[in-house]
């Protein structure tokens, strides 16, 4: 019986070795690590195609934008990592307040308006995604759509409207809307949501899926949710209303990249920058992932209205790092949770 | 065969064990020095942040929740234990494989699906609709955090139980039986107290498991202290670390009182024997079969189904699907990974808090309860809070750094995290072994090392493997850590699930969480229930 345990062990540590042998390989001069905070299913196959052109390797690491950079600040300057892409501004700002981010090359931070660029440029904009109110079809008649997501403090409203308050991509849009009409407005949209009783949930693929059932009318989400859930399943009544371009409401959130300011190999590191923002790169990204390319003259994704017609150099985007505290605080005392 | 161990008395523990269990205790308290230690470094206010109202109202809430979870749990798995174990409950082999695989569903998959399932317009309200039942009860806030936590943490409570069971002498069931009792009245006078140290491990894990999910509270809007420490994580450390302070006191306080109301308990050592014994469940055969059946269905067939549906739908659709990846063979190197590291986790584990066990069993040693609090508090602390703590000892360390992110570190991860899981099981093993046993053999002129492997460790097999067993499964879901520490291309099935979930690819993650659950089932078969059966 003991044979067999221990045989069992053995056989275990045989696979673990064999499968630790399997995924490294001794790091060369030209491998950079990448924190990447996009999932595997989204970025790999433009990892694969920057290797291939420049010789590059890259070394990804997956996870949560919020925890990688907590990660990073943990590291200091031992981080392993060379290169970071963060879905939320706000945690790309907090590290470049600590001093952990390089300052981008110009032939980089000129491939985007200067909107989606650090005011220091130590991040760039690499893709959008769109807020927008997600409805469901059913429920919800075109004409009684808010002309603008003020509107949505109206009690007609009350009970109807899914939120996400503790989702990163909701405090950026508070963060932009403070940015824009102040903070009294901006407490006071919030107390309205709150009047309203609003229902709460964790993340933006939880509000579509919510809509879908018919559990709520609509939501404020990001644009590219619905348009998995409707891969997923095309039948679902949910569809993504976007709110005029003038509108708050229509923030643009970008995905950020930057270069650790500990990176050993910061040329290759910005190189990876230079790929991603280049054409190709960015019709890939609009092709497969359904995002909104940064860089001018590269269309919009199928079926999407342009960027270009939204307010996007009207937000100054280092305030939605810097601004991120008093932002919680806000949401905090509204009560918008529940 | 029960006899009173010369309870309170406190023999001298050896040096070597002493020396062992000290360094062990020291390994443990890393995770929580380094939260005492960023609490400093950032000048928290601690007791501002945790005597304000909103930190009162999670606070409550996650005692309600831990609570509520613990006593349901404790309840399902005893019951679930005696019947698959000591009846003869028609398909109990089968039921014996099935019950402690609900344990493997990360949270968030599935509160995903009892959502996807029973929320207002989900599948269960499309099946019952036509039906004329138009109301489903609302499964968000406390009911149903507590109903997702109850389906997959039961097992905590199971797998110890049952290893309990299958190593006690039916004697005295049989003596009662033969007295004429029936079967729940043998449950309650005989098999009941005879299984409490187990019940009470059990009960305590799950207790510390809910007070430190994330993914089922926050899908499921209940608001508690992990899940605050979550949303201010990056924003507002200070308050996130003062909160996982909060947390790893309460796991404190609690592993505290129970180890008091453990002390006060009367020990019972029993010998075991090799005729197993079936209690004839007459005409509750049929009825404890559905209850079985019933319960089951909702734990683990329930979230299959959802997970099936949501596969076949992905699978099934001719759309070209962007990023849609539901190639099963890509997840063959992810399911290695996770079998691997789950079964080095378990040996290593079970290996490391055995000493610690013994001593706090055996020699009711102070040094060992000390370093048994830790191990027990390492499991409060959310994820990311050790996988936090393993950079901040690792990166700087002349020799540590550089095993950073590579497997070995990874394993430490693990162990720190679930160690608890293992001691708490390991130490009701040692209870398991008779003392006079070793005795026995001592005066037949065996030496210590021959007396453990021949005579005691074979006696705790069956409760070292339910703690091996759980290690393994909560490695395999395990997130955060993984995430953060893996070594780079080392791919689990649940980072490929939250992958999928994360960008929205619903069928793909479905994909994956059934192979994670079919890997799960092989294993704990293999490895834990097969075993189990034979000892």
């Amino acid at each position: 019986m003991r044979r067999t345990l221990f045989r069992s062990v053995w056989v275990a540590l045989a696979i673990a070795l064999a499968a630790a042998a399997c995924g490294s390989n001794a790091p060369s001069e030209s491998t950079i690590t990448l924190y990447s905070g996009r999932s595997q299913d989204l970025i790999q196959p433009l990892l694969n195609d920057f290797t291939d052109q420049t010789g590059i390797r890259v070394e990804p690491r997956y996870g949560d934008s919020a925890e990688l950079a907590l990660l990073l600040q943990a590291e200091g300057d031992k981080s392993p990592a060379d290169v970071v892409i963060s879905q939320s501004p706000g945690a790309l700002g907090l590290l470049a307040g600590e001093g952990r981010l390089a300052v981008l090359a110009t032939d980089i931070t000129q491939r985007v308006d200067p909107g989606f660029v650090a005011s220091d440029n130590t991040w760039v904009g690499i893709t959008g995604r769109v807020r927008v109110v997600v409805y469901n079809s059913e429920l919800v008649s075109a004409d009684q759509l808010p002309a603008s997501v003020l509107d949505l403090v109206d009690p007609k409203y009350a009970g109807k409207v899914g939120v996400a308050p503790n989702n990163g991509s909701f405090q950026d849009f508070v963060t932009a809307m403070r940015n824009e009409l102040g903070d009294s407005e901006t407490s006071r949209w919030l107390t309205g949501m709150a009047d309203n009783e609003s229902p709460n949930y964790p993340k933006n693929s939880a509000i579509v899926e919510a809509v879908g059932r018919g559990e709520i009318d609509m939501g404020l989400v990001n644009h590219y949710y619905n348009l998995r859930a409707l891969e997923n399943d095309p039948s679902v009544p949910s569809i993504n209303y976007f709110l005029p371009a003038d509108d708050v409401g229509s923030l643009v959130i970008v995905t950020g990249g930057a270069v650790l300011a500990s990176s050993d190999s910061p040329d290759a590191a910005q190189q990876l920058l230079v790929w991603l923002l280049s054409d190709a790169a960015q019709a890939e990204f609009a092709a497969q992932t359904q995002e909104y390319p940064l860089v001018e003259g590269i269309d919009a994704p199928a079926g999407l209205p342009p960027l270009g017609g939204l307010a996007v150099d009207t937000i100054d985007y280092a305030l939605l790092g810097d601004g991120l505290s008093g932002t919680i605080e806000l949401i905090r005392a509204s009560g918008i949770e529940r | 065969m029960v006899s009173n161990a010369d309870r309170g008395s406190r023999v001298r523990l050896p040096h070597s064990l002493a020396a062992a269990v000290a360094v062990i205790g020291v390994f443990f308290v890393g995770p929580f020095a380094y939260v005492v230690w960023r609490n400093v470094d950032l000048g928290t206010d601690l007791g501002g942040v945790v005597f304000e109202s909103r930190t009162i109202e999670p606070l409550r809430h996650s005692l309600w929740l831990g609570i509520a979870v613990a006593v349901s749990s404790s309840v399902i798995g005893t019951g679930l234990a005696w019947l698959t174990i000591r009846t003869d409950l028609p398909g109990r082999a089968f039921w014996r494989l099935a019950a402690p695989l609900p344990l493997v569903f990360p949270s968030f998959v599935g509160a995903t699906a009892l959502m996807a399932g029973f929320a207002s317009g989900g599948l269960v309200d499309e099946i019952l609709s036509p039906l004329g039942v138009s109301s489903l009860p609302d499964m968000r806030g406390f009911r149903g955090a507590w109903l997702v936590l109850t389906l997959f943490t039961y097992p905590y409570v199971y797998l110890p139980v049952a290893a309990r069971l299958s190593a006690l002498a039916p004697s005295l069931e049989e003596s009662a039986r033969l007295l004429g009792r029936g079967p729940w009245a043998v449950f309650r006078t005989v098999v009941l107290p005879q299984t409490r140290n187990a019940i009470w491990a059990g009960s305590l894990l799950v207790f510390l498991y809910a007070v430190s999910d994330f993914g089922a509270v926050t899908l499921l809007g209940y608001d508690t202290l992990t899940e605050q420490i979550y949303s201010d994580k990056l924003f507002d450390q200070p308050r996130a670390m003062a909160l996982a302070l909060l947390l790893g006191g309460v796991a404190l306080v609690v592993v505290f009182v129970e180890r008091a109301v453990d002390r006060r308990r009367q020990r019972i050592e029993i010998s075991r024997s090799r005729n197993a014994l079936t209690v004839e469940l007459g005409r509750w055969r049929w009825p404890s079969v559905a209850a079985v059946a019933v319960f089951l269905g909702n734990a683990l067939l329930g979230p299959i189904a959802v997970l099936g549906f949501w596969a076949w739908r992905g699978l099934s659709s001719d759309l070209e699907s962007v990023g849609l990846r539901t190639d099963v063979g890509s997840l063959f190197m992810p399911a290695v990974h996770s079998a691997a590291a789950g079964l080095l986790t378990a040996v290593v584990a079970v290996a490391v808090v055995l000493p610690v066990a013994w001593a706090t069993a055996r020699y009711r040693s102070r040094l060992g309860s000390a370093a048994n609090s830790m191990i027990v508090a390492g499991f409060a602390l959310p994820g990311v809070v050790i996988a936090l703590s393993l950079v901040f000892w690792a990166i700087d360390a002349p020799v540590l750094q550089r095993w950073y992110q590579t497997l070995p570190l990874l394993i430490v991860a693990y162990v720190l995290h679930f160690g608890a899981q293992a001691t708490r099981a390991a130490q009701v093993a040692v209870d398991a072994a008779p003392r006079r046993l070793g005795d026995a053999a001592a005066t037949l002129g065996a030496g210590r090392l021959r007396r453990f492997a021949t005579v005691e460790l074979p006696l705790m097999m069956p409760g070292l493997l339910a703690g091996a067993g759980l290690v393994m499964l909560s490695t395999m879901k395990e997130l955060p850590a993984t995430l953060l520490l893996a070594p780079i291309g080392f791919d689990t099935l649940a980072t490929e699930i939250w992958g999928a979930s994360d960008s929205g690819a619903l069928a793909q993650g479905a994909v994956a969480s059934l192979v994670l659950v079919a890997v799960s089932a092989v294993l704990s078969w293999a490895v834990v229930i097969r075993r189990i059966e034979n000892y």
